[in-house]
């Protein structure tokens, strides 16, 4: 068991700084190259006529999903040091819903509001001051909402585990789900585009 | 306002993956951020993420301001820490500090990037921008509650198989598609 | 034949199909590190539900009872020399890799207590639910089972109860002592030799048995 090559002592916390760095470089890279450095077109997901965030977003889950099942399978990658954010339901769909919402009005999501904001959109700059506004808010009342905040708490599981089923079977379906909405997405696309 | 911000650059009406498409395949762009995400995995035992970033930068800067408020904050004494390590040390900083630069890069290299306001042909530069604001809140809001955005939670999270990320995964679209409706002036 | 002409998105696509059949078969790595549940750990260890006493475990091997994986964790000289019937040999670190499924009973017991409870530990950690060790391990075995002891100031309970304890004496090989001399025993008393009871079964199974996969 070679890899998380950091959880086993490969190199120093300074090193995964710089590591952080050029992971960001290639994210930053891939998020612009695929058009997510433009509101319009992240919003029009939204609008049925682009469906460009699913594809992105499904297929890199896809990709890397995969790529964790091999690796794990060939004895290479350790799955149990790869952290997994803790499960807290009733706080994680709240705040799914509100960052849905706050996806349509603002047209990003912070990450592509960074590569927008590299490229010189101005929203995305005001974007990014808001989401400061909203943290300072956020901390300021968090010692009043904490107790949903941490509620629901199912620790660190995953689908497999809670649906009991075998993790190969999991993947199997997130993988045909995904090409069957690809699929999906496209002709979508095609019927809303169509219209002026 | 000054003089009126340039319009973004023109895309055709079909901005998906069809010739003539200034964009990557967007299943091409996806399977390479599934990579990146992957080496992450590999390389450091953790996924992505965007809003951790910003909250060790707020709480860096409003303990610069008003130290005693914010080390009294309980949510950003997590970020501050106990003193030994500066809050941007922080691996998320890092890390948003390389997408900035590498989205600058693929920008330069398509000609993508320029001074402009992204928004719809009906809406005002200042009502856009007001909206963007607005929509940060927003999103910080959700984000901190779900713990993690998009990035950290549905792209991480979902390649894991976490429950926690896929259930917000799905809330995000249904939150989106809720209110796409009554934002439509924004956009179209 | 003629296969059709593939775009680019349909060759991804058929590609992740592919792969992602393939991974059906996929087994996910178990590496060393665990995760212990500790507040639930600790209230398992309060409530005394993690150990069997030797005579329980002496009448289930009368019964013939099969549901239930006995492990001696000493060594294989130590294991030869003489174990508790229907004991399977598996000293620590083989323990992690030793074919055990998540939902059998699993009891262990080593010479004193001491690497019984730690394995008890180690197996809870990876997700062994039913995991219980001998209490006083071989020594509290031989002192409840194999060599019981009438003390002097019985009563008539006390002497029923010593029949009954004598009789699964007898039936392991070992004596009972209705002398009263707790103190003198081990160079004295020898260890019964291992002809009965037979094992109820093969003591490991013919054929490995796979760990269920995680969460099952």
């Amino acid at each position: 068991m070679m890899t998380p090559f950091y959880k086993y002592g490969l190199f120093g916390d300074e090193v995964s700084l710089l590591v952080a760095f050029v992971l960001g470089l290639g994210f930053g890279f891939f998020l612009e190259r695929a058009g997510f450095g433009s509101a319009r077109k992240l919003a029009a997901q939204f609008y049925l006529y682009d469906m460009s965030v699913f594809k992105v977003m499904f297929t890199a889950i896809v990709t890397a999903m995969l790529g964790v099942t091999y690796l794990g399978w060939l004895g290479w990658l350790d799955l149990d040091l790869v952290y997994l954010v803790p499960t807290h339901l009733g706080p994680q769909i709240v705040g799914g819903l509100v960052l849905g919402v706050g996806f349509v009005v603002g047209g990003y999501c912070p990450g592509t509001s960074v590569a927008a904001l590299a490229t010189g959109r101005v929203d995305a700059i005001l974007y990014a001051l808001g989401i400061f506004a909203g943290t300072f808010a956020y901390a300021e009342v968090y010692p009043a909402i904490q107790g949903f905040v941490n509620s629901n708490a199912m620790g660190q599981v995953t689908l497999p585990e809670v649906f009991e089923l075998p993790w190969g079977l999991v993947v199997f379906a997130v993988v045909v789900i995904a090409v069957v909405g690809f699929w999906g997405a496209t002709l979508i696309e095609r019927r809303f585009r169509s219209e002026p | 306002m000054t003089a009126r911000l340039p319009d973004p650059p023109r895309t055709p009406p079909g901005t998906g993956a069809g010739p003539g498409s200034p964009y990557l395949n967007p299943y091409l762009a996806g399977m390479g951020l599934g990579l990146v995400l992957l080496a992450a995995f590999v390389l450091v035992g953790r996924g992505l993420g965007a809003s951790g970033a910003f909250s060790s930068t707020l709480s860096w800067l409003v303990n610069l301001v008003a130290p005693a408020h914010a080390q009294a904050n309980l949510y950003m004494q997590g970020y501050l820490g106990d003193g030994t390590t500066h809050p941007l040390k922080a691996w998320l900083v890092f890390e948003v500090v390389g997408v900035a630069a590498g989205a600058l890069l693929s920008g330069l290299l398509a000609g993508r990037a320029r001074f402009t306001v992204e928004k719809g042909p009906r809406v005002s530069t200042a009502i856009r921008l007001f909206c963007a604001f607005a929509g940060g809140i927003l999103m910080a809001f959700g984000a901190h509650l779900a713990r993690g955005c998009t990035s950290g939670q549905a792209l991480t999270g979902g390649a894991l198989l976490n429950v926690g990320s896929w259930a917000f995964m799905l809330m995000v679209f249904v939150g989106g598609y809720a209110v796409a409706w009554f934002m439509r002036w924004q956009w179209r | 034949m003629r296969l059709p002409q593939l775009t680019l998105n349909q060759k991804l696509a058929a590609v992740a199909l592919v792969l992602g059949a393939l991974a059906l078969f996929s087994q996910p790595h178990r590496g060393p590190f665990v995760k212990l549940d500790a507040r639930e750990l600790a209230l398992v260890v309060e409530q005394e539900v993690d150990h069997v006493k030797p005579s329980e475990l002496a009448a289930w091997i009368v019964e013939g009872r099969a549901d239930y994986r006995l492990i001696d964790l000493r060594t294989a000289d130590e294991f030869a020399a003489y174990h508790i019937p229907t004991a399977e040999n598996a000293e620590l670190t083989a323990l992690t890799e030793y074919p055990l499924l998540r939902n059998e009973k699993i009891v262990l017991y080593s010479e004193g207590g001491i690497h019984s409870a730690q394995a008890w530990l180690l197996l809870r950690a990876q997700g062994y639910e039913g995991v219980y060790t001998v209490l006083g391990g071989l020594d509290g075995w031989k002192d409840e089972v194999l060599f019981p002891v009438l003390p002097a100031d019985a009563g008539p309970r006390d002497r029923a109860q010593f029949e009954r304890a004598a009789a699964l004496a007898q039936f392991f090989g070992g004596q009972p002592r209705a002398d009263g001399a707790a103190a003198a025993e081990a160079p004295a008393a020898e260890l019964p030799k291992l002809s009965a009871p037979a094992a109820t079964g093969p003591a490991v199974p013919a054929a490995p048995r796979k760990k269920k996969k995680e969460g099952c």
